[in-house]
């Protein structure tokens, strides 16, 4: 891959206020700038430049409280959902900016998968991932059929669940459900899919197929992953952020970030001498 | 508040205590390698084959203590799954194990090479000026850079291989008067081997001295030293 990153310090670059970026001819996929987040007057997210580069995965760390779910939630407009929430800054989407869009639109594009396993309660495994169609309004049942198996499939999920499609989502596993929830994420072709601690709930195992089915995805699409797990990041992520009081402190390849970090906060948290 | 990256505090503690016991075994194990250079030179300036044994009792010690560092290392990747500089310095400390081991293995030589001179055998150690200097250049290499792997000094090791084209430069002076004493026929085809193979053995001791200076740096910064050719080297001028 021809990719460059520049690395930043306290949240700013050499230059000033631009984005580490990935020079060369390949754009990003997402970008933000100077990304400002609050919850009433509370400051979560200080002027977050990044380009996140396209068909990779990007991981997003710093302990808790640091403001990468907020990130995370800025990206297809989730944030603004929360009472007293507001933000400032651009969001784009190559190159679109995503709060000029609509945002049902929006979250069609930037899919989410959370923390803990949502499948809905009342719905079979098959209704679950259609539900993402439906609300698209597409009724078509053989396009439907065609696009739960295709997710099913992509999810790394089908070969478990072909005979049981029409049981309640509830009823697999919680590495199963989680697997679930990708697929109703996929089912609407996301090109890119935000992953808040995706494997924190689930065992090894579990973890190991929710990470190995990152490594398929990332050929087809753009993941930005929030972990607190630092091997998860080094395993599965291609780049890697730190946050740290609601700022970017330092963007890098992941290899670089975890080898030879270049700021003394990042090598401070990843080698666990904080606090 | 979710746990610490990479565990809680007391996983860090015991990550911290690894690390320490790294640092200390490391540089017993310098320590030891320092030694048996120093006790094989004197061996051989004495032409003293007691002294030459307690190389081959430190030699022992040597390959013991880099086990005990190798499963040192083992264990902390293992169970802290360390990153960064605690990453570097593991790495480091695996990867200079073999330097110094055999830093050891070719002071055993030069201890085995004094223990077969024949009873009779005239000493030239005094007569090839090169080869004590060789001897006292390749331990104060060996010292500079066991200081800086204990103080994370990459700035001191950064031109090691500057101060091994001196050792290169004995190691030629040895040739050529072991050579002329040989071609002259006062010394021996069978003892001038002897004294070359020495020469050589403190040559390639400097040569891993480089290599622990180099490694030292990456373990302080990160960065990897170029390998610059020493002709390369002489054009550019000292280095800074």
């Amino acid at each position: 891959m021809a990719l460059e990153v520049r690395t930043l310090s306290g949240g700013e670059t050499e230059e000033g206020s631009e984005a580490p970026t990935i020079q060369g001819t390949v754009p990003p996929k997402l970008e933000t700038q100077e990304l400002s987040a609050w919850f009433g007057a509370k400051r979560a997210l200080d002027s977050v430049s990044l380009q996140i580069p396209p068909n990779a995965v990007t991981a997003i760390i710093g302990p808790s409280g640091c403001g990468k779910s907020t990130y995370l939630r800025c990206l297809n407009r989730m944030h603004e959902l929360v009472d007293g929430a507001r933000m400032e800054g651009h969001v784009l989407l190559d190159g679109q900016g995503v709060y000029q869009e609509d945002p049902m639109r929006v979250r069609r594009r930037i899919g989410m998968v959370f923390q803990r396993a949502n499948p809905f309660p009342t719905m079979t495994i098959h209704a679950n991932v259609a539900a993402g169609l439906r609300f698209a309004g597409i009724r078509n049942p053989d396009a439907i059929d065609k696009a739960v198996v295709r997710s099913l499939k992509r999810a790394a999920l089908w070969d478990e669940v072909k005979e049981d499609v029409w049981r309640p989502g509830t009823s697999l596993s919680g590495g199963q459900q989680q697997r679930l929830c990708i697929a109703r994420a996929l089912a609407v072709d996301p090109e890119v899919l935000l992953m808040d601690e995706p494997a924190s709930a689930l065992d090894p195992i579990a973890t190991g197929k929710i990470e190995d089915l990152i490594f398929e995805l990332k050929k087809e699409m753009t993941i930005v992953i929030v972990t607190h797990n630092m091997q998860q990041a080094a395993r599965v992520a291609d780049f890697t952020a730190f946050l740290y009081l609601g700022k970017l402190i330092e963007f890098d390849r992941t290899r670089d970030l975890f080898e030879r970090p270049k700021e003394t906060l990042t090598e401070n948290y990843i080698t666990g001498r904080f606090g | 508040m979710t746990a610490m990256p990479t565990g809680t505090p007391a996983e860090r503690k015991a990550l911290a205590k690894g690390l320490l016991k790294l640092n200390e075994n490391m540089l017993t194990l310098a320590e030891l390698s320092e030694l048996a250079i120093r006790k094989a030179a004197e061996a051989l300036a004495r032409l003293d084959t007691a002294i030459a044994d307690e190389v081959f009792t430190i030699d022992q010690e040597i390959y013991a203590l880099q086990l005990e560092i190798e499963k040192t290392c083992g264990d902390l990747i293992a169970l802290h799954a360390p990153v960064a500089s605690d990453l570097r310095t593991i790495t480091t400390s695996l990867k200079m194990t073999t330097d110094l081991d055999r830093i050891g293995r070719y002071a055993k030589d030069i201890a085995e090479i004094t223990r077969q001179f024949p009873p009779e055998a005239a000493n030239w150690f005094g007569r090839l000026p090169g080869l004590p200097k060789m001897v006292d250049r390749t331990i104060e290499m060996v010292d500079v850079v066991t200081e800086a792997f204990v103080r994370r000094s990459a700035d001191s090791v950064r031109d090691m291989a500057g101060v091994d084209d001196a050792v290169d430069t004995l190691f030629e002076e040895t040739l050529a008067a072991v050579t002329g004493f040989m071609a002259e026929g006062s010394l021996s085809a069978d003892l001038g081997v002897r004294y070359i193979l020495v020469a050589r053995y403190l040559e390639r001791i400097a040569d891993h001295a480089v290599n622990i200076g180099e490694r030292v740096v990456y373990m302080v910064t990160g960065e990897r030293l170029p390998r610059v050719r020493a002709a390369e080297r002489s054009e550019q001028g000292p280095s800074g």
